[in-house]
């Protein structure tokens, strides 16, 4: 008896283990890596992951008869996570520029632009007033590599007093609002996401760090699963259902490429 | 998002938390043991051997080796990992980093035992193996309890570390819901849940204890 109490729980967690394989009706999984603090683009609503991009990602698979999983991974490991095939793709509001030669890119759907938020009640009106503050970016994103000594803004991202790189967008914004960093450069999406979260804490910046656009990262050289996913993510633009999943999600239409 | 459904949501990833929590000691209390011994044997090249690798576990960083465990078939032989089951590779990882740690545990049990103990077993004619398996063994498990005890509770909150390499326990998804509702409410509920699931780990270690001071 009492070795049954202890190998029940056992025997639970072990179908639990195997119970997560891949599928076995032959039916082709298309596992796409994100990063589930980027709300809007991929986030957790329930059980489920939602989002632009991943609804995006969900509306291409059910056309191609594939099996849609969405896989959060480790922003830090997401070379190694593609290259290693782990995931099929990392589609996740993911900034092409500074990334051309790492990965085979679909092409540009969403034109982004980097912005700075500070505080409503904070003296920092524009860049200039910048010089002396601290200033929180996300990590291994390319504002953080731009801002940075020997990146294309260094000219902006000198005068700060510090730059300290942050593990995600949620503690980016948190410590914003707790005082820790005096503003912080983040994509225009997410920033009009935390505004509206959070109404009348920030405010962002008229002046753009610098201008950048959206595509979907497959493994350097896989041209042919790139292929076949922009040619039906291009139906789905003509059909009007990405507009319809930008207004859904809070993002500027104009900002959509393929249209 | 309401009050139960986060709950839902966090019990789900508790569901993980505890998986790599059960495994991870099931691997690693038995590992412990010959790792101890090999670490103690009188050949040079075995306890050598050993003590490299406790030496090399419990020097590198936990979130290394998982790291490493994982794409290592990648790394070394360019191995797609598609069909590598991350929750393998987060156990296997754990296993061995914890049974490093066990090992040193048991050995300082082992030599805590009197030396007088041997010499009587030897005495009553008892074999070396008998030696151990009934006299030094039993007493080695009742010292080592508290010991054991503090890394089994450690491990509880290790276990956010399998994030490393994509596996969403309990950690991860009060972040994601956090990011998902710029809210601090699902952090300080997975917070409730570490303590409560704590708890319980060390009621049982106590009661463990209790039920082998057979001497009083």
């Amino acid at each position: 008896m009492k070795a049954l109490t202890i190998l029940a729980p056992l025997a639970i967690a072990m179908t639990m283990v195997c119970g997560c394989g891949h599928e076995n009706d032959g039916t082709r999984r298309f596992t796409v890596g994100f990063d589930a603090d980027f709300p809007p683009y991929g986030f957790k609503d329930g059980s489920e992951y939602k989002g632009f991009d991943l609804d995006l990602a969900r509306a291409v698979c059910e056309r191609k008869g594939w099996t849609f999983v969405a896989n959060p991974i480790n922003w830090d490991a997401k070379d190694m996570e593609l290259n290693s095939g782990s995931i099929d793709c990392i589609w996740n509001g993911f900034t092409m520029q500074g990334r051309e030669d790492a990965y085979t890119f679909s092409s540009a759907y969403v034109d982004n632009s980097q912005v700075v938020l500070v505080k409503v009640d904070s003296a920092i009106n524009d860049f200039a007033s910048l010089a002396g503050k601290v200033v929180g970016v996300q990590t291994d994103t390319p504002v953080a590599k731009a801002l940075a000594t020997g990146g294309d803004r260094q000219d902006l991202g000198g005068t700060f007093k510090a730059l300290v790189v942050e593990p995600n967008y949620n503690q980016l914004v948190n410590e914003l609002d707790m005082g820790a960093v005096d503003a912080v450069a983040l994509d225009v999406g997410v920033a009009k996401r935390k505004m509206s979260d959070l109404p009348g804490k920030f405010r962002m910046l008229d002046e753009i760090v610098m201008k950048e656009t959206y595509g979907i990262g497959f493994k350097k050289g896989n041209t042919a699963l790139r292929d076949e996913v922009e040619a039906v993510l291009r139906e789905i633009a003509n059909e009007g259902l990405m507009a319809e999943l930008a207004r859904k999600y809070g993002i500027d239409e104009q900002a959509l490429i393929l249209k | 998002m309401t009050f139960w459904s986060m709950m839902q949501e966090l019990l789900g990833g508790l569901a993980v938390s505890v998986e790599i929590f059960f495994f991870t000691l099931l691997i690693a209390l038995p590992l412990g043991f010959p790792v101890a011994l090999g670490r103690m044997s009188s050949n040079w090249a075995v306890s050598g051997i050993f003590r490299l690798f406790i030496s090399i576990v419990r020097g590198t960083p936990l979130m290394l080796q998982i790291i490493f465990v994982y794409f290592a078939p990648y790394i070394f032989f360019k191995m797609p990992l598609s069909h590598y089951p991350r929750l393998f590779a987060t156990v296997l990882a754990f296993g061995f980093n914890y049974a490093a740690y066990f090992a040193e545990i048991y050995r300082g049990g082992i030599l805590s035992i009197d030396v007088g103990q041997r010499e009587a077993a030897r005495a009553l004619g008892m074999s070396r193996r008998q030696t151990f398996l009934r006299i030094i063994l039993p007493q080695t498990i009742k010292r080592v309890i508290p010991a054991v005890g503090n890394e089994v509770i450690t491990l509880v909150k290790d276990t956010s570390l399998a994030f490393t390499i994509a596996v969403t326990e309990m950690f991860t998804i009060a972040r994601q819901l956090s990011s998902a509702h710029t809210s601090m409410m699902p952090l300080i509920a997975a917070g409730v849940f570490y303590y409560v699931f704590n708890y319980f780990v060390a009621f049982a270690m106590e009661k463990l204890e209790k039920r082998l001071s057979y001497y009083g």
